[in-house]
């Protein structure tokens, strides 16, 4: 009988106390017991990172050697991108300057803060970090590694601390774009580039190069997953995607400022008769080593500023 | 004094649980150690003092992890029901009892928590939930059972549930 009484107890002091956390009131409890774990939870994931790190440097030895060759192949190649890409930077500045456009993302405001915690036992996938609402931040704001791909929202916040729900939670939905490869042009395409001014020199002129067709982004919707990480849902079925094109976020809804990296296209499914492809994401950012990120305070989510 | 140390113990378990442990990955998941620990307290020690540490094990954990405050203090409920169950039958080591309580409290506790995160409106996938994380979390947290166990075993035996044998029922 006492076992009845207890277990009545229990639950009804379980029942209100999930009412009360939902509804916020119990906010400061969360942020005190925070405030008492964090210093602990520092020097505990001090102390296991660097464990893990020779672990799985011992498990995955030969995939390194692998992965080490195919990081220097890429940088070189997103060397000779990146060229490009600050070319075409500077064109669409001189053409937004002349057409008075205003810039879709001026200079972004980022705020440092050290992860503290991880929430990925269950069948969430969030991250606590040290900074809250006395240091300006607001659910909803968005979240970037320190290289600047996306890594997650502030889902849950208290004064001194917040949750970030990360883009593989499967609570996670964002608007995407992936930014199709440019078709291999045909021998009819290939001509010399129109933007370059005539070269007087005494250096011989360049040889034809192809131009890229031009190719419009394919817009689909990103969502978190438990088991694949990052789902592509929505992708049109005649959309030419393939493995490594980039997935950015396409801005659509105002959740997320525009061209956001997300990741990279990991794998396309296709179905015969299908009306859309999905597709795997692999994240931009290592989602399970975060130690610093970035919030974007400047940056307000449609959510926050509408009535 | 036993309730201190249980309550030490259990939020440094619940501290460890979202700094250091989710570095462990065993079948693609994260074995709980509060949990593991509330069960084998539940078993080893009186039901007296489970019927405090046990809830209050459950409430820590909520607080360290993102999980509406309450969701383990259900969740941890059935594991003193079952210890109490295992304690209606003599055997000569506890061990077997405590790791079923632990598989069994597992699959209540993540029945328990899927269902609050259903009511409190979160998305989840339950075939991906069951063959993802219930199964593996059941096995990874019966096997890591022995290593809080082992340690528990040698508290001194006074405040341990009695055993209720045939002959003592004779």
């Amino acid at each position: 009988m006492r076992l009845v009484w207890w277990l009545a107890t229990v639950m009804a002091i379980g029942l209100i106390s999930i009412v009360l956390s939902e509804r916020g009131t119990l906010s400061p409890l969360r942020n005190l017991s925070l405030t008492a774990s964090s210093p602990v939870e520092r020097e505990l994931r001090d102390l296991a990172s660097p464990i893990h790190n020779v672990f799985e440097g011992i498990t995955d030895r030969g995939n390194l050697a692998d992965e080490n060759d195919r990081l220097k192949e890429e940088l070189d190649a997103l060397r000779v991108q990146l060229a490009e890409q600050q070319n075409a930077v500077q064109r669409i500045k001189e053409l937004e300057d002349a057409l008075g456009v205003k810039q879709s993302r001026p200079e972004d405001l980022l705020k440092a803060a050290n992860v503290i915690a991880e929430d990925r036992s269950g069948f969430k996938r969030l991250i606590a970090i040290d900074l809250g609402q006395d240091d300006g931040l607001d659910e909803g704001m968005v979240v970037l590694s320190r290289s600047g791909s996306l890594i997650g929202t502030i889902s849950l916040i208290y004064a001194d601390f917040a949750w970030v729900r990360l883009i593989t939670d499967p609570d996670s939905t964002i608007n995407a774009q992936v930014n199709v490869a440019p078709e291999e042009p045909s021998v009819g395409d290939v001509a010399t580039p129109a933007t370059p001014a005539p070269d007087t020199s005494a250096t011989p002129p360049a040889s034809p190069q192809p131009i890229a067709l031009s190719t419009e982004p394919v817009r689909a919707v990103a969502k978190g997953e438990l088991r694949r990480g990052i789902l592509l849902d929505l992708l049109p079925s005649d959309s030419r995607v393939v493995r490594g094109d980039l997935v950015v976020t396409s801005g659509h809804g105002g959740n997320y400022p525009r061209g956001l990296l997300i990741g990279s296209i990991e794998y396309v499914d296709e179905r015969p008769q299908a009306p859309f492809k999905t597709a795997t994401i692999a994240p931009a950012a290592n989602l399970s080593g975060l130690d610093t990120v970035l919030v974007l305070i400047n940056f307000r989510p449609a959510r926050l500023i509408s009535p | 004094m036993i309730y201190i140390f249980a309550l030490a113990i259990s939020w440094l378990f619940a501290t460890a649980g979202t700094s250091a442990l989710p570095y462990l990955h065993v079948l693609g998941v994260t074995p709980d150690f509060v949990l593991i620990f509330a069960a084998c307290f539940a078993v080893l020690r009186s039901q007296d003092e489970a019927l405090l540490v046990v809830p209050l094990a459950g409430l820590l954990r909520d607080l360290a992890t993102s999980d509406p405050v309450g969701t383990s203090l259900l969740g941890f409920a059935p594991l003193v029901i079952l210890a109490t169950a295992t304690h209606l039958r003599s055997m000569d080591s506890q061990f077997v009892p405590a790791v079923a309580v632990v598989a069994t409290g597992t699959a209540c506790h993540a029945a328990i928590s899927i269902l609050v995160l259903v009511l409190t409106g979160q998305n989840i996938a339950f075939g991906h939930a069951l063959v993802q994380i219930v199964l593996p979390l059941t096995l990874v947290n019966s096997l890591f059972a022995a290593i809080v166990y082992l340690p528990m075993s040698w508290i001194p035996r006074a405040g341990r549930p009695r055993i209720i044998s045939r002959s003592s029922m004779a």
